[in-house]
């Protein structure tokens, strides 16, 4: 280490104390986000649930049409967790090309997701349904519900998407490595994480 | 570190199959006519159940420190519990509507 | 001994250029000192905002100058409406709560502290840091913009309860844009929050140097670190509440609107909602909050003592950080109790209330490890030590008030009196200030090179901690004898008593806020005349004293930091550094 660099440039090896969770700490970040996203989520699901115990009458306003979308939908989001895996499995090996395809599977399947969510959506509102106007006479609050629960979830995996589409390229392009196509996969599980709870909560519970 | 290596491929996809196998029953169950309580609660273990199968194979939780699992499960599970507080009120709130 | 070597490969250039150094950076130092710049503006707008709530109290005729100025509608001619003043108590208190108090203590000093005490060349995300900070800009800007737009702050209180914050412009003056631009700037300081906390946790998991195992942490990184904890999980609920809020109000949701809710003759549109989920989403966060307030506040006092009382606290690191951990715990467990009168559960309202009680117990050991510790002490009384000895005083005479609200019984009578409010501004205003004040004494020569002046630090800490007393157990005994909090006005025959009481409290409160100035003079006086600093000028232990002052770019020019000892090495005169490889002194 040269006197005249360290005037202007600290560039050194310093030794520290390793990690409690021997892990990146870009990982352990994401960890603790995903801990505030989770309580996060759930605030805005006990919303729901007080609300809905308190209503006289909810509704169950789904058919199977519903149901059957939201077990594609289900189907189409484990489908791009298992390939978000094949790509930080091919990470951690080196396999950058591999890697690569894999996240563009994983970004494809969470466009289908977020097409088919779009579509549902459109469909609800043209039926009638707002956030608050129920056209089945049920509870008014059941759209604000649906739309708020659904929307947030929606929107992390539109941002998923788009987070997936910067690491792929910078992946690709040597600035970003296995490290961080793992911690978009960590935000990857979790956005499908909460659907599982989504799905049954929103759209079983309110199935006729 | 190795990450996500410690399974085969196959047997995440065998996982992800499993996950399915899961929501299918709670699909059918749904469909059973239980009263409302029942489902829920059913329906809210089979997440649980699938939520730790992610948790531990898809994020990894198995195959990291022991420390890690207990750092985000108590931290999160805490919130979870003691928003609990709300319902006693929610309940209240369904009996002491004064419209229908 | 487990393996100590991990090693990270640092690459860190000086910023280059005004902006890159002092404006956009993302030097963990500059932060803290924006947070504490965006804070010092922000106690003097909220103190401004007390003075003339406290001049109206006293003397409800008043003209105002300059108020009509600023509301030509809320305070014609300076003499203020009723709805302005809840205006101005809402913005007091939203300001002061979030800008200054959980700003100032957690966000200034540690981001400055956090990574040189535990020897890393800065936080963990830097540019991410960087935006938590502007990020809290927007938010404070959006705050201090509800004064300039036609209709006014909002004028629901800090707390936003619905159904009056979720309506709309129909329920009254502010309650148009001023509700909305309140609710966007509160979004942005819980992104910010949360970002930060995210900071702090994986900058203390992750960035210690050799050496610095998790029980050699100084005090004030412990604090630092629980809290953030406190502030991830508290924040991430506040979060939807806001968002359901905004919803409410633009979205035309009901989530916390009842239906048949009839305002100024207007039947409100909504249908089902509950306004007793909002408090209870709120106070999820509301009460963790006043602990996120005052956890750095523990941590920093617990950090400034032992450097002027030359020994270790009682206990050791120990007893001090569990009990913050059990106080940051039980804190999410407590919130009914601001909600005794509103309607809630009289069983839960039990359940809340035993647990109130006992979270009493972490904070009398704290106050005891801090009293005991002056036991058989060497103390230097400098300013530092002074207001932390203040925070003590502050905190056991606010705390005290609080068996009094945490049972339901008593609290049916105090809530909403004037009570409540000097309980909170002991326990959580001022002993947080003091603590603040006690920080910036003591780390003002680290951070600018420069030593405050002593004698006008000792003069400011005299007159203000006199005057916070007048001010604030006034308070409580106005609130005894039945003052509503909240009323512009003390008409009602049982409060028109108290109107003598209130004009002395005004006074003191007038000169306890001209006092803060020599306090201002004096940060900014030493910055350019104070007394050139030492690297070590109190000779405390921890690392930030074993770099220069203020430290460089890279905190410790590009050495290796490796750490030996806890952080309280003293004995009298004689003390430790952690960096030193010397042996211990005796007794620690």
């Amino acid at each position: 280490m040269s006197q005249s660099a360290v005037a202007s440039v600290s560039h050194h090896e310093v030794l520290m104390e390793p990690s409690p969770y021997s892990m990146d700490k870009k990982k352990l970040g994401m960890w603790v986000f995903i801990v505030s996203d989770a309580c996060t989520f759930a605030a805005f699901l006990f919303a729901y649930g007080y609300m809905r115990v308190g209503a006289p009458v909810w509704g169950t306003p789904f058919g199977f049409s519903s149901i059957a979308n939201g077990m594609i939908m289900t189907a189409v989001l484990l489908s791009s967790s298992l390939s978000m895996l094949a790509a930080v499995r091919a990470s951690q090996v080196g396999e950058k090309a591999s890697s690569n395809k894999w996240l563009a599977v994983t970004m494809l399947l969470g466009t289908i997701f977020a097409g088919l969510h779009l579509r549902e959506w459109y469909k609800l509102i043209a039926e009638g349904w707002r956030l608050f106007y129920n056209p089945t006479g049920g509870a008014a609050q059941f759209g604000a519900a649906f739309f708020t629960v659904t929307g947030l979830h929606l929107t992390h995996v539109v941002t998923g998407v788009i987070a997936l589409a910067f690491v792929a390229r910078g992946y690709k392009q040597g600035c970003y490595d296995e490290s961080h196509v793992e911690t978009a996969g960590l935000y990857w599980h979790f956005v499908d994480l909460v659907w599982m709870f989504v799905f049954p909560l929103m759209y079983l519970m309110n199935a006729h | 570190m190795s990450s996500n290596r410690e399974l085969t491929m196959s047997s995440y996809v065998a996982i992800g199959g499993g996950l399915m196998v899961i929501v299918g029953i709670e699909v059918i169950l749904t469909y059973q006519h239980l009263p409302t309580r029942t489902l829920l609660f059913s329906l809210l273990c089979l997440a649980c159940l699938e939520a730790y199968v992610a948790i531990m194979y898809l994020m990894h939780v198995k195959y990291e420190r022991p420390v890690l699992f207990w750092t985000i499960f108590p931290a999160t599970l805490f919130v979870l519990v003691f928003l609990c507080y709300i319902w006693p009120d929610a309940f209240r709130m369904f009996n002491m509507r004064l419209l229908q | 001994m487990a393996a100590t070597i991990a090693h990270a490969a640092v690459h860190h250039a000086a910023p280059q250029g005004f902006i890159r150094k002092y404006l956009f950076s993302v030097d963990h130092k500059v932060i803290g000192i924006q947070y504490l710049t965006l804070s010092l503006i922000a106690v003097f707008v909220g103190m401004a905002l007390s003075w003339v709530m406290r001049i109206h109290l006293a003397w409800p005729d008043a003209h105002i100058p300059l108020l009509g100025w600023l509301s030509p509608n809320g305070a014609p001619n300076g003499l203020m409406t009723p709805e302005y003043y809840l205006s101005l108590m809402t913005m007091h208190g939203t300001i002061m709560a979030f800008f200054v108090l959980t700003a100032a203590p957690m966000a200034g000093f540690g981001n400055f502290m956090l990574p040189i005490q535990v020897g890393a060349a800065d936080m963990a995300f830097p540019r991410l840091n960087m935006s938590s900070f502007w990020v809290t800009l927007v938010g404070f800007i959006l705050a201090c913009a509800t004064f300039v737009i036609p209709d006014g702050p909002p004028l629901s209180g800090w707390t936003a309860y619905a159904p009056l914050s979720a309506v709309g412009p129909v329920a009254g003056p502010g309650q148009g844009w001023g509700q909305n631009l309140w609710g966007l700037s509160i979004v942005c300081f819980c992104i910010a929050s949360l970002l930060g906390a995210l900071n702090f946790i994986v900058t203390t998991l992750d960035l210690r140097t050799k050496g610095m195992k998790l029980s050699r942490l100084p005090l004030s990184t412990w604090g630092w670190f629980i809290d953030a904890w406190v502030s991830l999980l508290a924040f991430a609920v506040l979060l939807p509440t806001c968002l359901l809020l905004v919803l409410d109000r633009l979205g035309g949701t009901s989530f916390f609107i009842p239906s048949g809710l009839v305002i100024n003759d207007q039947l409100q549109p909504h249908a089902g909602g509950s306004p007793l989920l909002f408090q209870h989403l709120f106070w999820f966060f509301g009460h963790p909050e006043v602990y996120i307030i005052i956890l750095p506040a523990f941590g920093i006092v617990s950090h400034v003592m032992p450097t002027f009382i030359r020994k270790p606290l009682v206990g050791g690191w120990k007893v001090m950080t569990f009990a913050e951990v059990a106080v940051g715990m039980l804190s999410f467990v407590v919130w009914g109790h601001h909600m005794f009168v509103s309607g809630m559960s009289p069983f839960m309202a039990m359940v809340f209330s035993v647990p109130t009680l006992l979270i009493t117990i972490p904070s009398v050991i704290a106050v005891l490890v801090w009293v005991f510790s002056l036991y058989h002490s060497n103390i230097r009384f400098d300013t530092p030590l002074l207001f932390s000895l203040g925070f003590v005083s502050l905190f056991i005479s606010g705390g005290i008030g609080g068996f009094f609200l945490a049972q339901p019984s008593t609290d049916s009578y105090l809530h909403a009196t004037s009570f409540v409010v000097g309980h909170f501004h002991f326990t959580m205003g001022l002993s947080a200030i003091f603590a603040t004040f006690a920080g910036f004494y003591y780390w003002y020569p680290k951070m600018f090179g420069r030593v405050m002046n002593e004698k006008l630090g000792k003069v400011h800490f005299w007159l203000s901690f006199v005057l916070v007393y007048c001010v604030f157990m006034t308070m409580h005994l106005t609130g005894f004898a039945g003052a509503v909090r909240r009323y512009s006005a003390l008409v009602d025959d049982f409060m028109v008593q108290l109107i003598p009481a209130n004009k002395f409290m005004t006074v003191a409160a007038l000169l306890l806020g001209a006092t803060q100035f020599i306090f201002l003079f004096n940060v900014i006086w030493s910055r350019f005349k104070g007394q050139k600093a030492s690297d070590n000028p109190w000779g405390a232990t921890t690392l930030e004293w074993d770099t220069t002052s203020p430290p460089p770019f890279d905190n410790f020019g590009g050495r290796q930091i490796t750490v030996y000892h806890g952080p309280m090495e003293y004995d009298g005169d004689a003390s430790v550094m952690q960096t030193s490889p010397a042996a211990s002194v005796a007794g620690t």
